[in-house]
């Protein structure tokens, strides 16, 4: 599946303010919860029980925080950018500045790991991370990402 | 330089010029089976059969043109060969791998033989139109998995399995020989004097040959290790010390009438667990001889055999080895096995790598050495079984493990590692590594507590590890290890086939998560063995005491790959998904499609972005 189908231009957060790991996440479910109407709180326990599973940070900079939510109805993205990046416990222990957030429906199955699969293949393309470090407003870093982003071979 | 004595002259000359083109024959034969492994490594082919292929065409009724029949000669070669290849089996085999494997495969080794002996033998009686006792037989002589073709499948063919099966596998290899051994040896007597054998006096038997082979076997083994340590040898006895060794125990526990076989098989499995002088050389050597064995022996099998008989038993013969393939072997293997918890996908590998071998072959020559009638017949279909087993089954067991989720990984690393041994202690062995590109020990893999680093080369300069620093890449590091720990060094200094295990894309998990937890999070099935268990507790169910940086565990369409061990276990694990095998061969077709699908979703994209005015665009359900 494309970016497209999971990520809409107005899921983009350009440049959010947080002080570390736990507020990020908040900020997160925040506006997850203002964009697909689920529970906040819910979005936020979700999160941070996978963190404590293992951290989501993948390294050079870029956390993907996940989760399965019962209510949801399809696959949701959400990118945020952040202005000052924060210790994240990565797996090559770099301070993340990219989060790329994913919620799938409880059902998801297979398409959430490929959703996954494909997020990070985009962000793990040649130049991604540095032209979305450089963008400054959420359309440009939605252009860069659906740029970047093709649908895996069926 | 004749040596011309009175009248004797022509005849010495003539058995002079004889022994001068066996020779060339012989070793020719060698050399030709040494270059047939290149042709079986280009097209996969299974070795064993390509020997004996080579046998056939050097045979009678092939270009070679060589008559031999000697049963007896052919026995006596099978024997010695069979005997080096065991023990060779058992010194390279880990003690620590029968853990819990143990029972499943001596059931496998001792029951499953007899329950797939009787029902093969039934059948054979009817398609063979023979009378039971000698249908039996056939059934009996067919009926052990071969260790020889085991063992070479398992080292040659670069297929790691999971230690369970592969344990499983190789521990019944190595034990069920004296069981088809005697099974054939008490029917070929039922056959020849049909009198009634009580039962109590088969398993006496039966008890006997296991008993004195086990004695034999484990007091030589015993006996061989303290003789290496206390006598002091000249250069390049050892080894030879040991291969006469072995074959002296072979012989010793067949005239004691024990078991030969198990004999072989303990001695060099005690032999390969204690610390011993010299022991990286006797591997070495053993490896030579070991491979030299499998060559004679297939030859020599090969050679026995007249393909234009065989061509008669044909039909019958493929129908026999079909039915033992399809019905026979899985039979037992599941009503041995189902005790033991194995999985479905388990039992139908072990049925499928059941490979038949030489020991088929060698006891199907028993009949004719003891004046059987239907001699022909013994030998001749089990030839032709071991011949399609050998063909279907060893050409198809890799792929057989890929499909059926046993395989661990697919190679070991290649890697040059240098064994020193060191005279004067047994405890420790200096072992030299090149420093691989991507390597986990670049990546700042952190080394076992058992091993010491001694000295780094570089760029032909000696220093001390304080000295040399950071590592690079060209660096020679030698190493003081354990000898049996040595091989689990090999992954922290090879070049680590998934790198971007390291890179983005991957998530990790602690080895104290629990790997339902894991599993649940991504909708994936959690295997059996591993309910209920943290990470690092399933590497090592899976792995045993050998888990290495690099070990996967598959859970399709995700694997979980070790990238961290601390103290022996998993400290940290990453999940890897594959993404619909993209990174894959994707071939021409593949990456035109690909290059199209790409231009799609630009000119998508691009009317999304031109289209970004009406944000309301509602991302579509994923359409699968």
């Amino acid at each position: 599946m494309a970016l497209v189908e999971l990520l809409s231009p107005d899921a983009i957060a350009p440049a959010l303010k947080v002080g570390g790991k736990k507020q990020a996440l908040q900020e997160l479910a925040s506006h997850a919860a203002g964009l697909t109407g689920l529970d906040q709180q819910a979005i936020f326990e979700t999160l941070l029980q996978r963190e404590r599973l293992g951290s989501t940070g993948v390294g050079e900079g870029i956390a993907i925080p996940h989760g399965k939510l019962a209510r949801l109805d399809r696959l949701f993205g959400f990118v945020a950018r952040l202005e000052k990046p924060i210790d994240f416990d990565a797996i090559d222990g770099t301070p993340v500045d990219v989060l790329f957030l994913l919620l799938a429906p409880e059902g998801a199955g297979a398409d959430h790991l490929k959703a996954l699969a494909r997020v990070a293949r985009v962000l793990r393309r040649p130049g991604v991370l540095d032209r979305l470090r450089a963008a400054h407003d959420a359309a440009a870093i939605y252009a860069v990402l659906i740029e970047n982003s093709e649908p895996a071979a069926a | 330089m004749s040596q011309t004595r009175d009248g004797g002259g022509e005849t010495g000359m003539e058995s002079l010029a004889f022994s001068n083109v066996a020779l060339l024959f012989g070793a020719a034969f060698v050399v030709a089976g040494v270059a047939t492994s290149l042709v079986a490594s280009r097209f996969g082919a299974p070795l064993l059969f390509l020997f004996l292929c080579l046998g056939m065409l050097a045979g009678q009724d092939g270009p070679g043109g060589i008559v031999f029949n000697d049963y007896r000669v052919a026995y006596i070669v099978g024997s010695l060969a069979l005997a080096v290849i065991l023990f060779d089996g058992g010194l390279r085999t880990r003690s620590s791998s029968f853990r819990g494997v143990l029972a499943p495969a001596l059931m496998l080794s001792t029951i499953g033989v007899v329950v797939t002996a009787g029902i093969t033998g039934a059948v054979a009686t009817l398609i063979l139109d023979l009378r039971l006792v000698e249908g039996l037989l056939v059934g009996a002589i067919v009926a052990s998995t071969d260790a020889a073709a085991v063992f070479f499948l398992m080292r040659s063919k670069g297929v790691q399995l999971r230690r369970r099966v592969a344990n499983a596998i190789e521990i019944e290899s190595a034990t069920n020989d004296p069981v088809a051994v005697f099974l054939t040896l008490v029917l070929v007597e039922l056959v020849l004097a049909p009198r009634a054998t009580g039962w109590v006096e088969v398993s006496l038997i039966l008890g006997q040959q296991a008993l004195v082979g086990a004695a034999i076997g484990v007091t030589g083994g015993l006996a061989l290790a303290a003789t290496l340590n206390r006598v002091t040898l000249p250069q390049g006895l050892h080894p030879l010390l040991v291969v006469a060794a072995a074959v002296l125990i072979f012989a010793l526990a067949s005239v004691l009438q024990g078991s030969g076989f198990l004999a072989a098989y303990l001695a060099g499995l005690i032999l390969g667990n204690r610390p011993v002088r010299a022991f990286p050389t006797i591997l070495s050597f053993h490896d030579a001889t070991t491979w030299l064995s499998q060559i004679v022996m297939f030859l020599v099998l090969g050679l026995l055999v007249t393909p234009s008989t065989l061509v008669a038993y044909a039909l019958p013969a493929m129908a026999l080895a079909v039915f033992l393939i399809v019905v026979g072997r899985p039979v037992s293997v599941w009503l041995c096995l189902t005790p033991f918890g194995f999985s479905r996908r388990e039992k139908t590998f072990v049925s499928w790598v059941g490979l038949r071998g030489a020991v088929s072959i060698f006891l199907a020559a028993i009949p004719t050495l003891a004046d059987l009638p239907n001699a022909e017949t013994y030998f001749n279909v089990a030839f032709f079984v071991v011949l399609v087993s050998l063909l279907v089954q060893g050409w198809t067991v890799a792929w057989a493990a890929g499909r059926l989720g046993l395989k661990v990984r697919d190679t070991g690393p290649e890697i040059k590692r240098l064994e020193i041994d060191l005279p004067g202690q047994l405890e420790l062995e200096l072992v030299g590594y090149p420093v691989a590109p991507s390597s986990p020990v670049l990546a700042g893999a952190v080394f076992p507590s058992w091993m010491r680093t001694v000295m780094i080369v570089r760029g032909g300069e000696v220093l001390t590890p304080e000295a040399a620093g950071e590592l690079a890449v060209g660096d020679y590091v030698y190493v003081l290890a354990p000898p049996a720990r040595v091989g689990r060094l090999d992954r922290l200094f090879a070049t680590l086939d998934g790198a971007s295990a390291f890179g983005v894309g991957t998530f990790s998990f602690g080895g104290d998560a629990a790997i339902e937890d894991v599993c649940t999070l991504y909708g994936l099935h959690v295997p059996a063995d591993l309910k209920g268990l943290t990470v690092a507790a399933g590497f090592a169910e899976r792995f045993e005491d050998r888990v290495d940086i690099g070990d996967r565990i598959a859970i399709e369409p995700a694997y979980l790959l070790a990238t961290a061990i601390r103290d022996d276990q998993v400290a940290k694990a990453v999940v890897e998904f594959e993404e619909d095998g993209r990174e894959g061969a994707g071939g021409i077709v593949g990456r035109v499609g690909d290059k199209l699908r790409g231009f799609l979703v630009e000119r998508r994209a691009a009317r999304a972005a031109a289209g970004k005015a009406a944000p309301g665009r509602r991302p579509e359900a994923p359409a699968e």
